[in-house]
């Protein structure tokens, strides 16, 4: 009986304990009165995108109001506990992004899903350049349907006129999202 | 004695199955079977359980036993085993191979650079064709730390590996220091460690471009040369950028002769590799916001703006490997931050 070949991933028999299915958090019946935390990963232009949806989203929503909008400490890492916490107290739905890089938009979706086990619910922007590494950080987190939003790559190099523009086009795809209007 | 019977239709599919199971670089591997890894472990001397890496954003752990599977199928010898391990914990030190290094878009390749007695035992080339191939030791320590990022932590190109273009010799960069013909003490010597002791130094690179000069005897005119290759702006993103260089035995010693120990060159460089704001304007990279390049506000064009933040030891890498036979070096450039650390090679002595 030759020797067996051995596994180099150390994964043989782990399938039983991948982490569980993914149960997105309640959408709000609208978003009128509702408190916006925006949650920026450094990448460029991620922190106006955001800041603008956000104006947008207040300006057409009655009494919505960001209340956090807070960067994150690591871009290639999803977001620590302390910090899901903090969201959790201070508002009502997330809008975080922009996974524009190989690690970045892995771990965007990771917060997404981080989130939404937090009881948040949570819109993720990714540059659809990396939506192949976005979706297997989904599977990798027990959510391989996960839905997040895709915007046209390259986002790092848009002017501000531009990322406002932007901004416009991915509005109502956010409000869908944290939405019941949202198709699941 | 029997000699073993060599069955190479056995051996191919072997091999065959390792593909099948997406383990492969996209090179034939050598299966790995329980009595290699025992060689392998044996010669380390560690735990097998031993946790060495860690990936907490993957939820994947690296232990020295999954290490040793990965070094039987990249090639390696036994005994190369504790440098592969001494290889990967200098890795482990870089602040980009805990966070999103491997995962990135520039695509990073291992520098692996070997010190001290342990480059001769093992048969580490330090000599003319430093960058390899050819071999066995410094084309095989660095691919199975390739393997290793690939197989236990999961990191597949297109997937979760989202390099660009990556570069050459991503997994094969792996070359022993030519501390015979080096005008200098040992890398690992000036990064703290004994000498004598044998050390690997490593770190990221997103490439290596050469400089290639048999054409002065002054010192000064041959930094230069350096100088320029290394303030180039298309290898500039943020603030500052750190480089290296290897230098071929022949650029070392016209340097030392002329009275240069390696800090004295990273002084004289850290003060000339650069480029006006007038030539970083020309490529959108003379303004900075925060610590990120951008286009800047036109300020006058004539500053001149450093590459190397400082002349620290950990600003610019300086070793020497290659043949004395021409004046032709590398500059290596870095990913991210150098620990600017070496760690010693630890064999385990009841195995020698």
């Amino acid at each position: 009986m030759p020797n067996a070949i051995l596994d180099p991933t150390g994964r043989a028999g782990v399938q039983a304990a991948a982490p569980p299915g993914l149960e997105l958090a309640p959408r709000r019946p609208g978003l009128a009165g509702q408190r916006v935390g925006l949650m920026n990963n450094t990448k460029h232009n991620a922190e106006l995108l955001l800041a603008e949806i956000g104006k947008l989203l207040v300006a057409e929503h009655r009494d919505a109001s960001v209340t956090i909008a807070q960067t994150k400490p690591n871009f290639a890492a999803p977001a620590p506990a302390d910090l899901v916490e903090r969201y959790q107290r201070e508002c009502d739905v997330v809008i975080t992004g922009v996974g524009d890089c190989g690690s970045c938009s892995a771990s965007a979706v990771a917060d997404g899903i981080g989130f939404e086990r937090a009881g948040l619910p949570a819109a993720v922007i990714c540059s659809d350049a990396f939506a192949v590494t976005a979706g297997a950080m989904a599977a990798m987190q027990g959510a391989p349907d996960y839905q997040y939003l895709i915007t046209p790559h390259p986002v790092a190099v848009l002017t501000p006129e531009q990322v406002r523009e932007r901004a416009k086009q991915l509005l109502p795809k956010v409000v869908a999202m944290l939405t019941e209007r949202a198709d699941q | 004695m029997t000699e073993a019977v060599l069955d190479p239709d056995a051996a191919q599919a072997a091999i065959e199955h390792c593909y099948e199971q997406g383990w492969s670089d996209g090179l034939p591997l050598v299966p790995a079977t329980q009595p290699a890894v025992d060689r392998f472990l044996a010669a380390a001397g560690r735990s097998p359980d031993e946790v060495i890496g860690r990936l907490p954003q993957l939820d994947r752990t690296v232990t020295v036993r999954l290490a040793a599977i990965n070094a039987v199928m990249a090639g390696c010898r036994p005994e190369y085993f504790p440098v592969v391990l001494a290889a990967w914990e200098a890795l482990m030190r870089e602040r980009a191979t805990g966070g999103g290094g491997w995962q990135s878009t520039s695509g990073p390749a291992p520098l692996i650079v070997v010190n001290g007695p342990v480059r001769a035992e093992l048969g580490f080339n330090a000599a003319g064709g430093a960058f390899g191939p050819g071999f066995r030791p410094n084309a095989t320590v660095p691919r199975a730390i390739g393997l290793i990022v690939r197989n236990v932590y999961g990191i597949h190109p297109h997937e979760l590996e989202q390099a660009t273009q990556g570069l050459p010799g991503r997994w094969s960069i792996c070359l022993a220091e030519n501390e015979e013909e080096s005008p200098w003490p040992p890398l690992a010597a000036e990064l703290g460690l004994p000498a004598g002791v044998s050390a690997v130094t490593a770190t990221l690179l997103r490439t290596c471009e050469f400089v290639d000069n048999r054409h002065t005897s002054s010192a000064e005119q041959l930094l230069g040369d350096f100088a320029d290759t290394i303030g180039r702006s298309g290898a500039w993103i943020f603030e500052h950028a750190l480089a290296g260089v290897v230098f071929c035995p022949e650029h070392a010693q016209l340097i030392a002769a002329a009275g240069y120990d390696r800090a004295q060159v990273r002084g004289w460089l850290a003060e000339r590799c650069g480029r006006s704001t007038a030539d970083l304007a020309r490529a959108g990279k003379d303004g900075l916001d925060g610590r990120v390049r951008l286009p800047g506000d036109g300020e006058p064009g004539s500053r001149f703006q450093r590459v190397l933040p400082d002349a620290d030891s950990k600003s610019l890498l300086i070793a020497v490997a290659g043949a004395r036979n021409a004046g032709i070096s590398m500059v290596v450039r870095l990913f991210a931050d150098w620990s600017g650390t070496a760690v010693p090679v630890r064999e385990n002595e009841e195995s020698r």
